[in-house]
């Protein structure tokens, strides 16, 4: 530690640097640098405007910072600027170098931006200062951030950021008339003014947002120069807008005033009337007219679905009976036609069959007629010999006929021998015997 | 109707997918009435909805409100 702080002290005192100068010197060589630098023009805003006996100060101030700036009153009056067109707020153009005074045994030196011109910026010059600004605003994706909003048809409650005695104000509550709208409007009445606006605009929006009940907000003013609408370009009150939760509707100037609270906003609109129709986009007259008609339909689809069904169950429900009544007749005409059919077939049939056995009998008639003649001959004649040799006929003659006891014909002596009893059939009648031979045996 | 619509927005939209579904002829006796009865709730709904913004315009300071709410703020401290 010891040998460390010899080192140190070297490095702080830098030995080895040039010098050391007397500060007078170097002041005025600093001096003479500044005022060695480049002139350019610088444009901002006016903060801080003080007057002494020979010079104007001020600070010339934008987002990113501020330089200290001075000019000589008589330089100051040969510029001829408007009445008050140097104030704090104003946003100007200045032309003008680096300056360092160097101070003196009994002043304090200063650093300064020496200006030799000033004038007022125009709209070129704010021109091109939004464009910087929308470009920056863009790459970092703040204008998709509110369009991705969604937005209620129907909000019960709005916030409106407006001046309060702005035709803004009229105009917009005779868009929310217009469009049957009367919910509850919160206003927050702000100036809407130049640049200096913008701070207590943003302070409203935000204060509206954090409202839970304020589904949207409006923001507006009437027409007028970019320099009268540079609050709504206000690098602060955009970035608030884009990243606010509830979608902000901006109606800012007329339609061909493109501020930068337009390209942050969920919607922008040319008028305050128009901005009345993006909060409530809902049309409510003719939405009540829509609901009626759709109460319309639906009783007529419940009614006409019930009675179309009804109609139908009673088609199907007489549907069996006329079936049956169809088939019935149906039935009934076959019938007779069957009868009908059937007794013209009966009547031809026998009147067929009649003919077919007349037909037949002559036919039997023509084909056996005179072989049947000769054939009952022969039988008359085949019958006589038949009975002449009938046993009947014999025993007629006087003959009998012996018969054992069954009957049987005994036609030789030894047979009727052989019998215990016989019969003797005469043509009158039979006469039971007994063999004598048979009882000589006994 | 199961629950109640987030929105009037979302109400309506179903309210005409109910009536496209019976203008269609498709739906049968039942789901028609269901359909009509999911109907009949969802134009409630909306007629409620356009009821809260049709009773005159309420309109409101934020300053007043701001105020009133520090005063309550202060009377409870």
């Amino acid at each position: 530690m010891g040998e460390a702080k010899p080192t140190q002290e070297r490095l702080d005192t830098g030995p080895e640097l040039p010098g050391p100068f007397a500060v007078g010197r170097y002041a005025r060589k600093l001096e003479e640098e500044m005022r060695r630098r480049a002139r350019v023009s610088l444009i901002g805003e006016v903060t801080g405007l003080s007057k002494s006996r020979t010079q104007a100060y001020f600070e010339l101030r934008d987002q990113e910072g501020a330089v200290p700036c001075a000019i000589w009153l008589n330089e100051l009056e040969k510029l001829e600027l408007p009445e008050g067109g140097l104030r704090d707020g104003a946003e100007v153009v200045i032309g003008g170098g680096p300056d360092y005074y160097r101070g003196s045994g009994q002043s304090s030196p200063g650093f300064s931006f020496r200006a030799t011109h000033i004038r007022l910026a125009g709209e070129g010059d704010l021109l091109a200062r939004l464009d910087a600004l929308r470009k920056q605003l863009r790459a970092e994706g703040l204008f998709e951030l509110q369009g991705q909003l969604a937005r209620p048809v129907l909000p019960r409650t709005i916030g409106v950021v407006t001046a309060e005695a702005g035709a803004a104000r009229r105009d917009l509550l005779a868009g929310l008339q217009r469009r049957g709208w009367e919910g509850t409007v919160i206003w927050a009445f702000a100036p809407v003014q130049d640049r200096r606006a913008a701070p207590a605009i943003t302070a409203a929006i935000q204060d509206l947002a954090a409202r839970p009940q304020v589904e949207a907000i409006v923001v507006t003013r009437g027409g007028g120069s970019l320099a009268d609408l540079w609050a709504f370009c206000d690098e602060t009150l955009c970035r608030t807008v884009a990243m606010l939760r509830v979608p902000v509707v901006a109606a800012v100037g007329h339609e061909r005033d493109t501020t930068l609270i337009d390209d942050v906003a969920a919607v922008a609109c040319s008028t305050p009337t128009h901005a009345a129709e993006a909060a409530v986009p809902l049309d409510c007259g003719a939405a009540r007219l829509s609901l009626e008609r759709c109460t319309t339909a639906l009783r007529r689809a419940a009614e006409g679905a019930v009675a179309a069904r009804a109609r139908h169950l009673g088609a199907l429900a007489r549907g069996p009976a006329r079936a049956l009544r169809r088939e019935r007749l149906f039935l009934n005409q076959k019938t007779r036609e069957v009868r009908a059919a059937s007794e013209r077939g009966l009547g031809g049939r026998h009147a067929l069959q009649s003919r077919v056995a007349l037909v037949l009998r002559r036919a039997a008639r023509r084909a056996a007629g005179p072989e049947l003649a000769g054939r009952r001959e022969a039988l008359r004649r085949a019958e006589i010999a038949f009975r002449a040799h009938e046993p009947e006929r014999t025993l007629e003659r006087g003959y009998a006929l012996a018969e054992g006891p069954g009957g049987e014909p005994l036609t030789s002596a030894e047979a009727a021998r052989a019998e215990r009893d016989i019969s003797l059939r005469f043509a009158d009648g039979s006469l039971d015997v007994k063999p004598a031979a048979a009882d000589d045996d006994r | 109707m199961t629950d109640k619509p987030d929105s009037y927005e979302a109400a309506v939209e179903r309210l005409e997918e109910i009536i496209d579904r019976l203008d269609s002829g498709q739906a049968g006796l039942r789901e028609t009435l269901e359909l009509c009865k999911e109907g009949r709730e969802l134009v409630t709904f909306c007629a409620a909805e356009l009821d809260a913004v049709g009773a005159g315009l309420k309109e409101l300071r934020l300053d007043e409100l701001a105020e009133k709410l520090d005063s309550s703020a202060r009377a409870e401290s």
